[in-house]
């Protein structure tokens, strides 16, 4: 049911609403509707940057227990009203947006640090606080997630969950997905059940990781319990400069095959690093490509990864080593690459074709990527970093940059031209043995190219999404999954 | 208008996200309405629109900041959300669009900015109204100056024009400054001494701004005491800082706080999990226990519940706005730096 349609009953399920959670956390003003109709996903910050009217919910409701959460489910599937999880609405994929009005529930109120167990090295916590006050509090213990992303200052620990999340010490540390012991969740039908309690076991399907990367659509994550590592006692980076983006592959790659344990690698294509990182450093940078890495942990111990690192990247690729300074500005400086005015914003046009792929395809997606966009949109600009390395391959953090005086002034034209980029690079790169993404999440933006993806496996997906929702209350219309 | 001026702010703070761990009121009432990106989206969007001014839910949203100044303090480029807020609240004034709650506040405020000076001596020392209601800021000082024995005037009075700018009444400010200026300068007073932050800020940034001339220099009470370099006889217990809004966020981080935390050799611990965060209850919008007294409540209870002995743990402040509403709503044992450094002395 579409609520703003039929008035009384709008009332109705208001008051019902302010019986489960209090009048405080039922808000329906204009302010609130309108915070909750534009996340971080470009066409919603270009639509209101057009003047154009945003989609709103009806309601947005702040749960203060899981309970009040499992409430608000049922209600909402009394009346078949959607449901749709918010946590810091920093989602760049539109994962959050109402674009059939409905229930916002705002899991921010459920913010609670529950509990740190030192002997099994894990923290519990509700998934409504925001990461970085998560962070700190583990880290006045001596202790820390290591899940550290760029959003860490406004997502929730629930939005990463959510969609599968990265921070910048993934290489040794891991997604979210590999931080996390187990969940309490409220299903689509408003049941609270809980996943088992160790992440290894033998008794039956994983139903911890069937709900991350659900995106909402299965139902809301309300607590969790993750890893939690000690503060390491040494932590070191060091940096090079490649003569091009094809021989700092080669040495990153290799360093990864070396089966060392770097915390962080990351590498930037000539352009970013000739336009980006210098910009950020604020300093000078050899015409090439920048690579980045580092160790962590016992200080010995890092002091001889570093000393073979340095070996790979000195003696077999030539690399020219900007030293342990060199590394460090880029751990000073990782945040403030999304600070304005360094981060694209509005009147350009922009998106990060987020894709992952194996050592030997990840060079054939980037190229791949960059043809299309360069020969199909001449007025785009492409750049590319690697920022996520695993044993067996990297994510490709590319972007597409129009600038304004390219972006058609018409925002439906403007939409247009956005999605058609999207659509030619992620098919060239699933062409080439990309997945689509690795941690930004499917939302609304890449929902279209699920079926694509998964092929005969979709309606798999599909089957649980109908026996964990079946009036489709839940984010509907997200992840490629249908709308209403 | 005047959130024309910063357009910095608007074109920047509404597609970013970096500080919204830092929205005090944000933090308390877990609205997206009351983060920096969102107040300056939807003020951009009355740039579009600007009828849009007049929606009551957006006026009360931008009444409900607790201006902090964090999120500016914060950011890599300090991107002024803070003063596109006070902006936007400046524009509604003038639009004849503030709500009556705010109309009655400044009113009170106008009626209040009345003055009396007492006393002798080259010091002026301004209680303002936080700093009488916290009764024992003024005696500390009281204390301090006698042992230091150097006598000293008192200013007392009510608004000095720092609440009715942050309301958006910048015309009833600036003529409050300047019948402030000239009560000071007739008392003939070479340094104004001030407890009170608000007071502070308003005195070293507002008045230039408003012209009104002070012929005396003006000191944070912190900065004035410790550059009396008087011994203490007993070292002061340790302490949790917590830092003003004003002073750190607003006025370059003034180190007077903490030179006179050293000076009586204080061991600072630190409080909370962080130094980011507003821990003021909302010092920086001045009057928002006029406001919204439910919020101030909220703010003081998300800083108890960060300290490590809520019952136990000496609190120390430079805002007696600070002691005052952290003592009303909490058990924390605060104090302010004046007392402090009496009890050291």
């Amino acid at each position: 049911m579409l609520v703003s349609k039929t008035s009384y009953m709008y009332e109705m399920i208001r008051t019902e609403l302010t019986d489960i959670l209090g009048a405080e956390f039922v808000r329906t003003g204009e302010a609130d509707k309108f915070g909750h109709s534009v996340d971080y996903y470009w066409v919603p910050e270009m639509w209101h940057d057009r003047g154009m009217e945003t989609p709103k919910p009806d309601f947005i409701v702040h749960p203060g227990s899981t309970e009040e959460v499992a409430k608000v489910v049922k209600l909402a599937n009394h009346y078949k009203i959607p449901v749709v999880p918010w946590g810091g609405g920093s989602g760049s994929q539109g994962g959050a947006l109402p674009i059939y009005g409905g229930i916002i529930v705002d899991m921010k109120r459920m913010n609670h640090f529950i509990k740190l167990d030192k002997e099994s090295l894990t923290v519990t916590c509700q998934t409504g606080i925001i990461a970085r006050h998560l962070e700190w509090q583990c880290n006045k213990e001596g202790y820390s997630t290591m899940h550290l992303p760029a959003s860490i200052a406004c997502a929730t620990i629930g939005g990463f969950l959510a969609h599968r999340g990265t921070g910048v010490l993934s290489t040794k540390y891991g997604k979210i997905e590999d931080m996390v012991m187990s969940l309490e969740v409220v299903t689509g039908t408003g049941e609270i059940i809980r996943t088992l309690p160790v992440p290894r076991h033998a008794s039956g399907p994983d139903l911890t990781m069937l709900f991350l990367g659900s995106e909402g659509t299965f139902g809301i994550i309300t607590e969790v319990t993750l890893k939690l590592q000690p503060q390491p006692e040494s932590r070191q980076f060091r940096a090079y400069i490649f003569k091009d983006f094809h021989t700092a592959m080669s040495a990153g790659a290799e360093l990864m095959r070396s089966r060392l344990q770097p915390c962080a690698v990351r590498l930037y294509d000539e352009e970013e690093t000739i336009h980006h990182v210098r910009k950020v450093f604020g300093m000078e940078l050899d015409q090439g490509a920048y690579l980045v890495f580092g160790f962590d942990g016992r200080t010995e111990i890092v002091d001889l990864q570093m000393k073979y690192a340095r070996e790979i990247m000195e003696k077999k690729y030539k690399g020219k080593d900007l030293g342990s300074k060199g590394g460090e500005l880029w751990w000073e400086n990782k945040y403030k690459f999304f600070y304005p005015p360094f981060m694209f914003h509005i009147p350009q046009a922009f998106g990060t074709l987020d894709t992952v792929a194996t050592f030997s395809n990840i060079e054939n997606v980037y190229w791949a990527m960059k043809k299309v966009v360069n020969e199909n949109f001449p007025a785009a600009r492409f750049i590319g970093h690697f920022s996520h390395w695993y044993e067996w391959g990297c994510m490709l953090y590319a972007r597409f940059i129009f600038e304004e005086k390219d972006v058609p002034k018409d925002p439906r034209e403007a939409v247009a031209l956005y999605n058609r980029v999207w659509d030619m690079a992620i098919r060239a790169a699933i062409a080439n043995g990309g997945v689509i993404n690795e941690h930004h999440g499917v939302g609304l933006k890449l929902g279209h190219f699920m079926k694509e993806l998964y092929g005969p496996a979709m309606p798999v997906l599909e089957g649980i999404k109908q026996q964990l929702d079946p009036n489709n209350i839940m984010n509907p219309g997200k992840l490629g999954f249908k709308g209403l | 208008m005047h959130i024309e001026n910063y357009t910095d702010a608007t074109q920047n703070c509404r597609f970013c996200f970096m500080c919204r761990h830092l929205s005090g009121i944000g933090n308390v009432t877990f609205t997206e309405a009351d983060t920096p990106r969102v107040r300056a989206s939807m003020i951009y969007g009355i740039t579009l629109h600007p009828e849009k001014l007049s929606e009551p839910d957006f006026i009360d949203t931008i009444y409900r900041s607790d201006l902090s100044a964090a999120c500016r303090f914060h950011c890599v480029s300090h991107f002024d959300e803070n003063g596109l807020n006070l902006a936007a609240r400046a524009d509604i004034v003038e639009a004849g669009l503030a709500p009556e709650y705010v109309k009655v506040i400044a009113e009170e405020l106008k009626q209040s900015a009345k003055w009396s000076s007492s006393g002798q001596g080259n010091v002026l020392y301004f209680e303002d109204r936080y700093t009488s209601e916290a009764k024992t800021v003024s005696a500390a000082f009281r204390k301090i100056m006698k042992k230091a024995q150097i006598p000293y005037m008192t200013i007392q009075g009510g608004c000095i024009g720092k609440a009715l700018a942050v309301l958006g009444f910048g015309k009833d400010a600036k003529e409050v400054t300047q019948a402030f200026a000239a009560a000071v300068n007739a008392t003939g007073a070479k340094t104004l001494v001030v407890s009170n932050p608000a007071a502070y800020d308003a005195l070293t940034s507002d008045f230039p701004t408003f012209g009104a001339k002070l012929n005396a220099k003006v000191q944070h009470t912190s900065e004035y005491l410790a550059s009396l370099k008087l011994k203490v006889t007993q070292k002061a217990p340790a302490v949790y800082y917590l830092e003003s809004d004003f002073l750190k966020n607003y006025d370059g981080n003034l180190p007077g706080p903490r030179a006179l935390l050293k000076a009586m050799g204080a061991k600072v611990l630190p409080f909370g999990t962080n130094n980011e965060e507003s821990y003021t209850c909302a010092e920086g919008a001045v009057v928002l226990p006029k406001i919204d007294a439910t919020l101030v409540e909220k703010l003081a209870h998300y800083v108890a519940a960060r300290a490590d002995h809520p019952d136990e743990d000496v609190i120390a402040v430079a805002s007696p706005y600070t002691k005052i509403q952290l003592e009303k709503y909490t058990k924390l044992q605060v104090k302010t730096l004046e007392e402090l450094f009496a009890a050291a002395l």
